[in-house]
């Protein structure tokens, strides 16, 4: 019998060979990424945080990017235009410029045409899958905020391959400077009911007193699978939010990694997962305090339904040298059907005294007192249930700070619940 | 004969468990169209449970009795159907729900129940207007109208919430449990106000109390004392004041 690892590995290697053929940029960075990756190998679900993740049958994917030459995408495929936002529209991880609008001046350029192409950052063992990014990733965002400025991007990875003609790449790479602020959109959406590989990456680096507002929505094909690695660095009193949705794909995976450096710098994660039908939706969160006073947050909102697998694992660790660090964490889980699987888990490592924490983690049913109490104003329970389960997701949304895109957001959110309360009725 | 009104509860040897425990004992109860009855009695005798039960709570189990509302079989009813028929619970212990926006779930009741009789929704602007003018009757403030059900309310504010929703859906019987408790007294003569308003020939209201105060305000048309499961009594609003001066152990030590 073969053994998956080696199958995987050489399964690589030979799409590494067969993308590199004909050279390219950057090849030594890739190279590197890959031999790292090669003595790394990808995490296996006997790995400590990813025993949620699918990571079944990688081996017979084709991780070549899938070929360029999608021609003429509709624009229907995009979603609706958030104003004030320059919009950025990349193909299966190529830009396109076609689709895209005017780049806001000396901010974004795409990765394939700068003269340096960021190297890897360093990355802990549960970002591996961005060394496999790295090592087949030909193009990206490259987003530069110069100090004190301020800028608003969408950008939009739109993925159009089938996994059998090779996979998608989108990659992020952004950095704020001193005291500059950035509001950054970031969706992944599929042009049409595609089962599309996607293994997307973002860095950031947060300067002194930079802040970021970053949204990120996942909403790919039922057919799809996702993995995404974003790992952000925090300079001193830098300010970092994070709203991530996701609802797409068949099987998702999501590693967050931040880095809180500077002194009293802050970062609060909002993440919204929803489970439907057998989609496995899973995310690992990070928070690193390095130094001290700074500030984390995480609120995670997860409902599972009908079959589907929904986790979050929330780790934290204090430093000894963050005295004074500040570190909340929300974290529930709405179990939405009997064959539904909800996992929550926090993780705390304390390693200096003068620490506040405040942790809860709860998974559970809709409570039963208040479905009653709607129900005995007349409501039906379809619409009971699908009440609760928004107001159970409220915390997590208000946050959207755009009135458009949390709209949009709402409108996904309502479709991902409707459909599965439909899928209840059959 | 020409006067006799319309009966609109008829509860007939109502027996009720909880979790295997026999709660209500053989209770009988008669309201017709255009009374107020008044339900008292020691803690623990039974009273939410028979609101709850008429209400379709799930967490009860009648083992025997009927229980009819306009001659219709009431048990045989899911709760939203029951609310829709114009029955209407005002809760003891009202439930928060934080996200779930108070003027949202009051249109979508009041549209349920026209859904229900064939009416097309309500229009959003009017219904707005009329929401408007009941919360002046329950002196609630604008601010409400943005707020989560009965979140972060106060004990009085989610009793006026009650009211406030039974004058919007206009029920043909209220159960009214224990709206009463808590309250200061103007807010009492608030709440007493809201329903004295939606008395009329066709309604009926039940109301759980501990005080007879409540009953100066609504004046009952019959006052039934339930100990241990059962009505032990049941007499004008003088029995209120006889309850009052002689405590339950009278009614209770008769009963036995
Ligand atoms: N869900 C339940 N589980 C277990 N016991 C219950 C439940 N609901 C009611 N009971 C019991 O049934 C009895 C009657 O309760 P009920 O709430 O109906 O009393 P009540 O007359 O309304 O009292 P109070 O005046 O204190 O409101 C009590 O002994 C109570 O403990
Ligand atoms: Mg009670």
């Amino acid at each position: 019998m073969s053994t998956p690892v080696n199958a995987l590995a050489s399964r690589i290697a030979e799409d590494f060979a067969a993308a590199t053929a004909a050279g390219g940029r950057g090849l030594d960075t890739r190279r590197r990424a890959l031999r790292e990756l090669q003595a790394a190998g990808l995490p296996g679900t006997r790995d400590e945080n990813w025993k949620y993740a699918n990571l079944r049958g990688l081996e017979r994917l084709r991780f070549v990017p899938a070929p360029a030459g999608a021609t003429a995408i509709a624009e229907g495929a995009l979603p609706a235009a958030l104003p004030g936002f320059s919009r950025q529209v990349f193909v299966d991880g190529r830009y396109a410029p076609a689709l895209s609008g005017a780049a806001p001046g000396g901010v974004f350029a795409p990765l394939a045409v700068t003269a340096a192409p960021p190297g890897s950052l360093t990355l802990g063992p549960d970002q591996r899958f961005a060394l496999l990014n790295e090592a087949f990733a030909t193009d990206g965002a490259l987003v530069r905020v110069p100090a004190r400025a301020s800028a608003r991007l969408e950008l939009i990875f739109l993925a159009t391959a089938e996994a059998a003609s090779g996979s998608s790449y989108p990659r992020l790479s952004v950095e704020v400077a001193d005291g500059a602020h950035l509001e950054l959109i970031e969706r992944h959406v599929s042009a049409a009911s595609l089962g599309s590989f996607v293994n997307g990456s973002a860095q950031l680096h947060l300067a002194r007193g930079a802040q970021v507002r970053h949204y990120r929505l996942q909403e790919l094909s039922a057919r799809s699978r996702a993995f995404d690695t974003l790992g952000a660095a925090l300079d001193q009193d830098a300010s970092y939010r994070l709203h991530a949705i996701g609802v797409g794909g068949a099987a998702s995976r999501s590693t967050v990694a931040v880095r809180l450096q500077g002194e009293r710098a802050a970062v609060t994660l909002a993440q919204v997962l929803l489970g439907a039908r057998q989609q496995v939706q899973d995310c690992f969160a990070l928070f690193d305090h390095a130094a001290p006073r700074t500030q984390s947050e995480q609120l995670f909102r997860g409902i599972a339904a009908s079959r589907a697998r929904v986790a979050f694992n929330g780790k934290v660790v204090v430093a000894p040298g963050a005295a004074g660090a500040d570190s909340r964490q929300s974290l529930r889980g709405l179990l939405a059907g009997p064959e539904a699987e909800i996992d929550v888990r926090p993780q705390l490592e304390i390693y200096t005294d003068a620490v506040r924490c405040s942790h809860g983690a709860t998974t559970g049913k809709l409570d039963e007192q208040m479905l009653f109490y709607l129900l005995s104003r007349g409501l039906s329970r379809d619409t009971a249930q699908r009440l609760l389960k928004w107001a159970f997701l409220e915390d997590a949304v208000s946050g959207i700070e755009l009135p458009e895109l949390r709209r949009q957001v709402e409108l996904a959110l309502a479709a991902a619940l409707e459909d599965e309360t439909l899928k209840e009725l059959l | 004969m020409s006067t006799a009104k319309e009966i609109l509860l008829q509860v007939q040897d109502l027996q009720v468990s909880v979790e295997g425990r026999k709660i209500l004992n053989g209770l009988n109860l008669t309201v017709a169209a255009g009374e107020v009855h008044a339900i008292m009695g020691p803690n623990g005798s039974g009273k939410s449970t028979l609101a709850n039960v008429l209400a379709g709570h799930p967490g009860y189990e009648v083992t025997a009795g009927s229980v009819t509302f306009r001659g219709e079989n009431l048990l045989e009813l899911a709760p939203e159907a029951r609310a829709r028929a114009g029955v209407f619970l005002g809760f003891q212990y009202p439930v928060e729900i934080p996200g779930v926006n108070n003027v949202y779930l009051l249109k979508a009741a009041v549209n349920a129940a026209r859904k229900a009789r064939g009416l097309e929704e309500v229009d959003a602007f009017d219904f707005l207007g009329m929401v408007r003018e009941k919360m002046k009757i329950m002196r609630m403030d604008d601010s409400f109208l943005s707020r989560g059900v009965n979140e972060g309310f106060s004990g009085g504010e989610k009793k006026r919430n009650e009211i406030l929703q039974m004058l919007v859906l206009e029920p043909a019987l209220a159960i009214l449990d224990e709206t009463d408790s808590g309250l200061d007294i103007d807010a009492l003569k608030i709440v007493a106000a809201g329903v004295n308003t939606l008395r009329s020939p066709e309604r009926a209201c039940v109301l759980v109390t501990h005080y007879q105060r409540l009953l100066d305000h609504v004046v009952p048309d019959v006052v039934h004392v339930l100990v241990r499961g059962r009505i032990a009594r049941s007499g004008d609003k003088a029995l209120a004041l006889e309850l009052e001066r002689r405590g339950y152990d009278w009614v209770a030590g008769e009963a036995a």
